[in-house]
């Protein structure tokens, strides 16, 4: 009973901290306009229907090769006379998915195991460490070819977990397995330095044992590196599965903004001087990797007590 | 008085406490460190008493085992550091066979540290009222919301006005940093507080204003203090009893007003004379020539010896043995041998 009650102001403690935090956010000029370019793409990757036609008319052609944008192609089409407009909302999906679950998966493992890793020591460090060696210098693109032909055997070619296709999911994994370590490793060695600090030693002393001491006491303050390195790791996810595709592992039956781009080197697009084909999906990469950059920056700012304003 | 003391505490006593056994009684103390070449004998012997109430200051110059001295009583040294020998006697039971586990009891709860520097003490992106919760929520087992609230009593309870609750460590002054790091020390109604140094970064208002409140504190909530410090006039304003150490050892324990102005070990009177006297016309402080022993391979007999004026030549041999005098003073001196 007591504990029921407690608990239940601990949730109203969260929760107005959050309204609290809320307000604060929606103050930032930056985060909000990070926030609102992130949730139109959310929107685009989410809902694509909404805006163009189904997948199908993304993958056919529908217009003359490089058609300059017009009133009926509004950014014109490929070498294949695919509507880019099309293509572009259509990709959102592919390269917004896999930005997004690389980047988790990469953060989820690197800064767990780089916390760990950093604040035990010793032998589990030194484990945890060499782990990560092995992943640092697994070459991304000879994993991927070695992998994608396994899980497509194991799961099937059309198989769909989440609604996500098979080789999307080989990208993904593979992104993540390679790029986590580098984390583990920026957030084992600020947890090195933070641990050495004064007030770690006071918060044993007063009762807190390890596991809160990462969370309340380390983690709040390498929260910066998180953000910055969530943001640099969407950022090569993006392009990571460009040069995926390019080596004929990406999924030709979906279209990324990876796929469009490199669909426009191989037909010479920019050669021909068709800025069509490469500016839609080009600037759709920038604009999200920027949302992303304000937000983070905002978050850092708000999240950090020392640049906070005074009250 | 005791009893009465005891009574006010909100968190029961151990349970084997006896109530007629002096609050803490610390007797031929040991602590060592492990170093490559060997064990550093940081504190090597010592023993005193603290009553109820009591403030005792602990001084001596840097690396003597001040703050070796007070760690030691609930085992909050590095890694290296081991007690190897003596007893920490607290309300009549013996601290040093303990488990870890079993200090958790003690830990805080017991005996708390005004830690020096709260800057570094601090964690510069966590509210100060949340770690001042932390030893209520972890130590005593309270719910979130109920330390939350213990902090803020604390904190008002040390003059932080309540507008700065939500403040973090660099939004408040040093002053008000000093104050929490009281307040946290408070936070699980201790019987002993250790302060280590706790005036020594702040200015001369600053250190006044933090001595009145661990002074009003004392008296309100019948705390018993150790004031670890090299500020021979803190001692003089704020405690009762004084033990002045050296490389390890205690030189000379007694009334703060005897020891003061009658120093009898040779190496109070210098610490005495180098430091300056406001009523006195001298121009020039007292040095001592020499430097503190190494601890690795102390010397066989009186420590203090090699830099000692009136060193004799059965000083260098055997180690002098503690002679107390009538009016409460304790003196480890040869000079003192047969007069006591």
């Amino acid at each position: 009973m007591s504990a029921a009650r407690a608990s239940g102001s601990r949730w109203r403690l969260r929760a107005a901290q959050l309204r609290a935090f809320a307000v604060r956010y929606a103050g930032r000029a930056d985060g909000m306009i990070g926030l609102v370019v992130l949730v139109f793409f959310g929107i685009l990757a989410l809902a694509p229907e909404l805006f163009v036609g189904p997948l199908e008319t993304a993958t056919r052609a529908s217009a003359h090769a490089f058609d300059a944008p017009s009133a009926q192609h509004l950014f014109g089409a490929d070498d294949l006379g695919r509507d880019i407009l099309n293509r572009t909302v259509h990709g959102a999906r592919i390269s917004m998915t896999i930005g997004l679950m690389a980047t988790v998966i990469t953060l989820v493992f690197g800064v767990v195991l780089g916390l760990v890793a950093g604040y035990s020591g010793g032998m589990v460090d030194n484990l945890l460490m060499r782990v990560a060696d092995f992943f640092l210098v697994l070459p991304t693109f000879v994993l991927a070819l070695i992998l994608a032909p396994v899980l497509i055997e194991v799961v099937g070619a059309d198989a769909e977990v989440m609604g996500i296709r098979a080789t999307l999911l080989v990208i993904i994994v593979v992104i993540g397995i390679t790029s986590w370590a580098a984390t583990a490793r920026i957030i084992r060695s600020q947890t090195l330095s933070l641990k050495e600090r004064m007030f770690v030693d006071r918060a044993r002393v007063v009762g807190v044992g390890p596991g809160r001491i990462i969370l309340r006491h380390i983690l709040p303050n390498v929260m910066n590196l998180i953000v910055a390195n969530a943001v640099l790791t969407f950022a090569s996810a993006v392009l990571t599965e460009t040069t995926l595709s390019f080596i004929g592992l990406g999924d030709p039956f979906q279209p990324s903004w990876g796929q469009i781009l490199n669909g426009a080197q191989d037909s010479g697009a920019a050669g021909l001087g068709a800025w069509w084909v490469i500016a839609p999906p080009a600037v759709s990469v920038v604009l999200v990797i920027l949302a992303f950059t304000l937000m983070g920056n905002a978050l850092d700012d708000l999240l950090n007590p020392k640049s906070r304003v005074r009250r | 008085m005791t009893a009465e003391i005891r009574g006010r505490r909100q968190w029961p006593l151990p349970k084997q406490a006896d109530p007629s056994a002096p609050l803490l009684k610390v007797e031929n103390l040991q602590t060592h460190f492990q170093l490559g070449r060997g064990w550093v004998k940081a504190v090597d012997g010592v023993s005193f008493g603290l009553d109820d109430g009591e403030a005792l200051g602990l001084v001596g110059e840097s690396g003597c085992g001040k703050t070796t001295t007070a760690l030691s009583l609930v085992r909050l040294l590095p890694s290296n550091g081991k007690i190897r020998g003596g007893s920490v006697e607290l309300f009549g039971i013996d601290l040093v066979p303990k488990t870890d586990r079993q200090l958790d009891r003690y830990r805080w709860r017991e005996i708390s540290i005004v830690f020096q520097g709260a800057m570094n003490a601090l964690n510069p992106v966590v509210q100060v009222r949340r770690q001042i919760a932390e030893p209520v929520q972890y130590r005593l087992n309270q719910s979130e919301s109920a330390s939350l609230k213990r902090a803020d009593e604390l904190l008002d309870m040390v003059g932080i006005p309540s507008r700065r609750l939500g403040a973090y460590p660099h939004e408040l002054s040093g002053g008000m940093r000093q104050r929490a790091m009281i307040a946290m020390a408070l936070a699980c109604d201790p019987a002993i507080v250790i302060g280590d140094e706790p005036t020594t970064a702040l200015d001369a208002m600053v250190q006044a204003q933090i001595l009145v409140l661990l002074e009003q504190l004392r008296r309100d909530l019948g705390l018993s203090l150790i004031l670890i410090t090299h500020d021979l006039s803190v001692v003089a304003e704020t405690c009762d009893r004084v033990l002045v150490m050296y490389a390890g050892r205690v030189a000379e324990e007694g009334p703060v007003s005897r020891v003061f102005t009658e120093p009898r070990h040779p190496y109070t009177r210098k610490l005495l004379g180098a430091f300056p006297n406001i009523r006195s016309d001298r121009r020039t402080l007292e040095t001592i020539p020499g430097e503190p022993p190494d601890l690795v391979n102390p010397p066989a007999g009186c420590r203090f010896a090699p830099r000692c004026a009136q060193a004799m030549p059965v000083c260098s041999g055997t180690p002098p043995p503690e002679v107390s005098f009538d009016d409460g003073v304790r003196v480890a001196c040869h000079l003192f041998g047969t007069t006591a």
